[in-house]
């Protein structure tokens, strides 16, 4: 079977997760991808996990996700030599991605006019932290600043101790929506290229990314002068976590008649017939009394029972999986969700798989990550550069 | 030059509701296809009838939540309960390009709407389904919803205060991703469509998407059989890296992550305490996270009493990352966000003109933005039913006496 994406070259000049995962959803598609590193390796060659918790840059698992089915090459960028073969991959390229920050893009020969007079067809998407224009544009950023610079971190964090932090996410969030959010219109202006035979120039600002995904909290401001936090709990209830015997568990019933049934599990307790649980919202507003009530019943269940006692009454309830329920889940087996694959000097890894089954052109991994440079040779003498002209630092 | 929009022509039939769907079909909104919502007055989308409402008056077109996330769509209101509803459904299907739907897996097939009708009617049609668990597997049939993705992912048992319960993100986490994710696979499914003429059928799993995200904590779990423990705002590799309470308003808070050795010493001197920069405990990465309790005080004790946005212009001006945890009014107001347009305002029928957030990417050739306020319910039924289903007035009108169009 074929890949979607098949035949579409790519360019990933990334530094880091948001641009390495753009170019990953595509390169896993069929798209054939070329990583551009620095004589020095990818920053996430350093960032692990390693096995044995062992550093070691041909094994770290961050870059091992990120990179499978590219092919990758060392280009030192900071020499002209470099940059000239920049624009020579670049003329090959349909579309380069990169998350260099702006005010480096020049100093590593990533100007949009120079490489489209190079290469009218291509694409290029810059992301950024904050976009390529306004005020902030030159700001720096780190994942946790972009989680609060989007307004997601102040909406987290524990409501009965204020003097706790606002919290970000585990892992490389805002990167990861960065990422998605530079794939889609990179598609997109390579679809409009079908049409136009031009290419053209895609910003993304991570800082718009992650507010993009701001819930119903962000329009309290415009449409009732409310300002959000997370003590402002959630207006519908309940929705929250409760301690179990043997673990954790989500307890969600966003509609009502969910409401009903979870009363039923629990065997129709008097105190659930209380005014003041009456609807989600009036159950919202008395969350406190609420949370005493649920978390006594829910501290004599079973995580799982209680999962599948609600799932069977159509009742959206969650564990709080570990990461080894999530390795062991019967039904993420029988989906084949986990891909395992042996890489030369990593050994064999398991890594999370296809995020969505296309029937006629599946997801599929046709090699892992590149080891550093691996496929530098093959990629310059497929643009015609002499490997001694390359700035491969070799 | 007229800039055209990427997905000119390219039609959606969206039965999504609630989030997760609804987050697909709107960046497909944004890059120009004509997305048609196909909802129900009898079973309205979860999100019209969920505050915030405009002025606090509750309504079905009144909600921030749905307004926002169904921009630039359009909404024909179908009662499919009716068999003469479900024909309406089958002729807007065989006019478009895309369906999208995230109803429980094996819904869509019972309504009659299954992948196996809708490409008998149109060969080169792509149709994904975003549902919690995916198309197959033992727990396929399971309910689920955005906010019990986070959890289930296992993103909450890494999420977390050290030593505290594991911890929500704040949002529906596996809505949006889910969303993302399907929007990706769609264009993929339309590059290949538009080279060799063939649609396809995506499954898209919620659970799958948002562990997707999660590679950092998974695989230390399979290489190393142990998973991160909750860590609160630390990072491995850069200290100081937390969120302080600056002064004034409890909810002032300033975000502070430094990134290498020569970034302390620039901390060091923004504090005051130059010296910091050559204490034993501070002098390293590694020392900094051996100290990094001791750390965290000193920067605790210094923020508390610096005003939280010109400490955020010091610590930038000295280049070290760093910014407000930024609430909603902040967003609203930011004049970066502004100047780039990112906030739009446009005139809606019922709540008037009224901001939202837009697209957060620019192209320079392609005409992407929000094109319209997001539609009332079945304010676009007349119009979709005549110009895109090719019904007569008459049969408009007898399908409204019928309650069809309910």
């Amino acid at each position: 079977m074929p890949d979607a994406l098949e035949g579409i070259r790519v360019l990933d000049v990334g530094g880091g997760v948001a641009a390495g995962y753009a170019t990953k959803l595509l390169a896993d598609m069929g798209a054939d991808v070329v990583k551009v590193e620095a004589p020095g390796g990818d920053p996430t060659r350093g960032r692990g996990p390693f096995p044995k918790g062992q550093p070691d840059p041909e094994a770290s698992g961050l870059f091992l996700y990120l990179n499978t089915n590219k092919r990758g090459a060392v280009v030192d960028l900071a020499a002209a030599s470099g940059q000239r073969t920049l624009e020579r991959l670049a003329g090959w390229a349909d579309l380069l991605v990169h998350d260099v920050h702006p005010t480096a893009m020049a100093a590593h020969g990533l100007d949009w006019e120079r490489l489209h007079a190079a290469n009218p067809r291509l694409v290029m998407t810059s992301i950024a932290p904050f976009g390529l224009t306004g005020p902030r544009a030159t700001w720096k950023a780190t994942d946790l600043v972009l989680w609060n610079a989007g307004g997601v971190a102040t909406l987290n964090g524990d409501p009965q101790h204020p003097e706790l932090p606002p919290l970000k996410a585990f892992g490389d969030q805002a990167a990861f929506q960065a990422g998605l959010n530079a794939a889609i219109p990179s598609l997109a202006a390579l679809f409009a290229r079908l049409g136009s035979g031009v290419g053209e120039h895609v910003e993304v600002s991570a800082q718009e990314a992650v507010a993009a995904i701001l819930e119903l909290t962000f329009e309290f401001w415009p449409y009732c002068g409310l300002v959000a936090s997370r003590l402002g709990a959630k207006p519908i209830q309940p929705l929250c976590f409760m301690e179990c015997r043997d673990g954790w568990i989500f307890v969600c019933c966003v509609e009502e008649h969910q409401w009903k049934q979870f009363v039923e599990i629990m065997g129709n307790p008097e105190w659930a017939q209380m005014d003041i649980f009456e609807t989600r919202i009036a159950r919202g507003a008395n969350f406190d009394a609420l949370q005493i009530f649920l978390q006594e019943w829910c501290a004599t269940q079973s995580v799982q029972e209680l999962y599948e006692a609600a799932q069977a009454h159509r009742v959206p309830f969650a564990p709080v999986s570990t990461m080894g329920d999530l390795v062991a889940s019967p039904h993420l087996k029988t989906r084949g969700f986990f891909a395992t694959l042996a890489h030369p000097t990593a050994g064999e890894i398991t890594m999370p798989g296809a995020p969505y089954r296309l029937s006629a052109t599946p997801w599929r991994i046709r090699r892992p990550a590149p080891t550093l440079g691996q496929h530098t040779a093959g990629v310059l003498a497929m643009v015609g550069v002499d490997a001694s002209d390359a700035g491969a630092g070799a | 030059m007229t800039r055209r929009a990427p997905l000119e022509g390219i039609r959606v039939a969206d039965f999504t509701w609630v989030w997760a769907g609804p987050h697909c079909t709107l960046q497909l909104a944004h890059l120009g296809a004509e997305v048609i919502r196909v909802e129900s007055a009898t079973r309205l989308c979860v999100t019209r009838l969920l505050p915030p409402y405009a002025k606090f008056e509750p309504g079905p077109n009144r909600s921030g939540y749905f307004n926002q996330y169904n921009q630039g769509k359009k909404s024909l209101t179908l009662d499919l309960k009716r068999p003469e509803a479900l024909a309406v459904a089958k002729r807007l299907c065989a006019a478009s390009d895309v369906v999208v739907e995230n109803f429980a897996a094996g819904v869509m097939d019972r309504m009659g709407l299954g992948w196996d009708v809708l490409h008998g009617l149109r060969r080169d049609l792509v149709m994904i389904a975003l549902s919690g668990y995916g198309a197959t597997g033992p727990e396929s049939t399971n309910v689920s919803y955005g906010p019990a993705q986070v959890p289930l992912s296992g993103m909450s048992s890494v999420t977390g205060y050290r030593g505290h319960p594991p911890m929500h993100v704040g949002v529906s986490y596996g809505d949006p991703t889910g969303g993302l994710h399907g929007a990706v696979a769609v264009l993929a499914a339309l590059l290949h469509r538009a080279r060799t003429g063939q649609g396809q059928y995506i499954d898209l799993s919620q659970w799958e998407t948002s562990m997707a995200v999660l590679p950092e904590a998974l695989m230390r779990f399979t290489m190393t059989g142990a998973a991160p423990e909750r860590d609160g705002n630390r990072d491995p590799h850069m200290a100081p890296h937390g969120v302080w309470q600056a002064a004034g308003d409890e909810q002032r808070w300033v975000a502070i992550a430094v990134e290498d050795d020569a970034g302390f010493a620039r901390l060091a001197t923004l504090m005051g305490q130059p010296q910091l920069a050559r204490d034993p405990r501070f002098v390293t990465l590694a020392a900094r996270k051996r100290h990094e309790e001791a750390l965290e005080e000193l920067v605790a004790a210094w923020a508390a009493g610096e005003d939280a946005d010109a400490l955020v212009e010091r610590l930038q001006g000295a280049g070290i990352a760093a910014f407000v945890s930024a609430r909603n009014r902040d967003l609203a107001e930011d004049p970066h966000l502004r100047e780039r347009g990112f906030p739009v305002t446009l005139e809606h029928p019922e709540v008037g003109a009224m901001m939202h957030l837009g697209v957060p990417w620019r192209m320079s050739a392609s005409d992407s933005r929000v094109r319209r306020a997001a539609p009332c319910l079945g304010q676009d039924t007349d119009q979709v039913l005549r110009d895109v289903c090719g019904y007569g007035d008459d049969e408009i009108a007898a399908m409204r006496t019928a309650g069809t169009l309910a």
